[in-house]
């Protein structure tokens, strides 16, 4: 299998690990930004299918949550209620995606180290892959969750 | 214009190097040394001359509104362009070249001179945006602060 294969393969193999935790984002992002702020996840799903770095899509999670109060409500049902969806989703794509990108490219699978320049851009790019394959499960639930009226579902 | 490898490497860059940094460098006046955030009409004229200027107008800027006479309870601006003054100093004299490894072989000085300055607008603009954006999310836990104080 070469390596571009392989990539997508571990790639999809750890979304099955992470699916739950997109689920929970995405019914928190729901029960914050509601039906009629679809545009804010629309906008942030292009962004992260066009970006060329992880930094970009971390800016625009913590842009959107500085300037709007909805990206900032917490989560009756979350671990830390109080912890906004802004800061929540930016956590989870800092440092828990890093971790699984980290697993990834251990010795044991891909065996991706960053010495070189173009094993540096192979981890850039599993880690956006990640993040994508995380948001499109995440905006899936939350569109999932709108879908009802009045839905202010719980996890 | 930077080459396509060029970028490359700084997009590497920007995720383990610039982002970070940036996040360090305004925790570390906002947090740790308890000064107040960039205020909205910095963040803009900041903004402005980052996106359109070339790197010595920006560094002409910074050197600007380093040596203005802000008023005393302003001083944490002063602070704040004097910190940036000196990072992209320090980035501009040694990194670029020693640490990034961005600048070509076989260039004349002036041409490396040329090359360091193309490079580093590019470096600063990312720095910039990312210190913006952190910036704006400590505004608002330092306004949130204050009113739960009152």
């Amino acid at each position: 299998m070469n390596k571009d294969m392989q990539i997508i393969r571990e790639v999809n193999i750890q979304a099955e690990y992470f699916y739950a935790d997109a689920i929970q984002l995405g019914n928190h992002a729901a029960y914050a930004l509601r039906k009629n702020h679809r545009s804010q996840l629309t906008g942030l799903e292009n962004l992260a299918n066009s970006a060329l770095k992880v930094a970009d899509i971390l800016d625009y999670v913590k842009r959107q949550t500085a300037r709007f109060p909805y990206w900032r409500e917490g989560f009756p049902p979350a671990e830390n209620p109080t912890q906004s969806f802004g800061e929540r989703l930016k956590d989870y794509l800092e440092i828990k995606l890093q971790e699984r990108r980290d697993i990834i490219c251990g010795p044991k699978m891909l065996n991706i180290d960053n010495k070189t320049e173009e094993n540096r851009h192979l981890r850039r790019r599993i880690y956006l892959l990640l993040i994508r394959q995380f948001l499109r499960q995440m905006i899936i639930q939350y569109e999932f969750n709108v879908s009802f009226d009045g839905s202010r579902k719980e996890a | 214009m930077p080459t396509p490898e060029q970028l490359q490497k700084i997009y590497d860059l920007s995720d383990n190097v610039l982002y970070p940094e940036a996040v360090a460098f305004i925790r570390r006046l906002v947090d740790e040394e308890d000064r107040s955030p960039l205020p909205a009409s910095q963040v803009t004229g900041l903004l402005n001359i980052t996106h359109a200027a070339s790197y010595s107008e920006l560094e002409h800027f910074i050197r600007h509104q380093r040596e203005r006479n802000w008023t005393e309870a302003k001083q944490d601006m002063k602070i704040f362009y004097s910190e940036l003054e000196k990072l992209f100093s320090t980035m501009k004299n040694k990194r670029v070249k020693d640490e990034f490894q961005l600048v070509r072989h076989g260039l004349t000085s002036r041409e490396a001179q040329q090359e360091i300055d193309e490079l580093m607008i590019v470096l600063a603009r990312d720095f910039i945006q990312h210190l913006i954006t952190e910036n704006g999310l400590l505004a608002v836990k330092k306004a949130t602060e204050r009113a739960r104080r009152r």
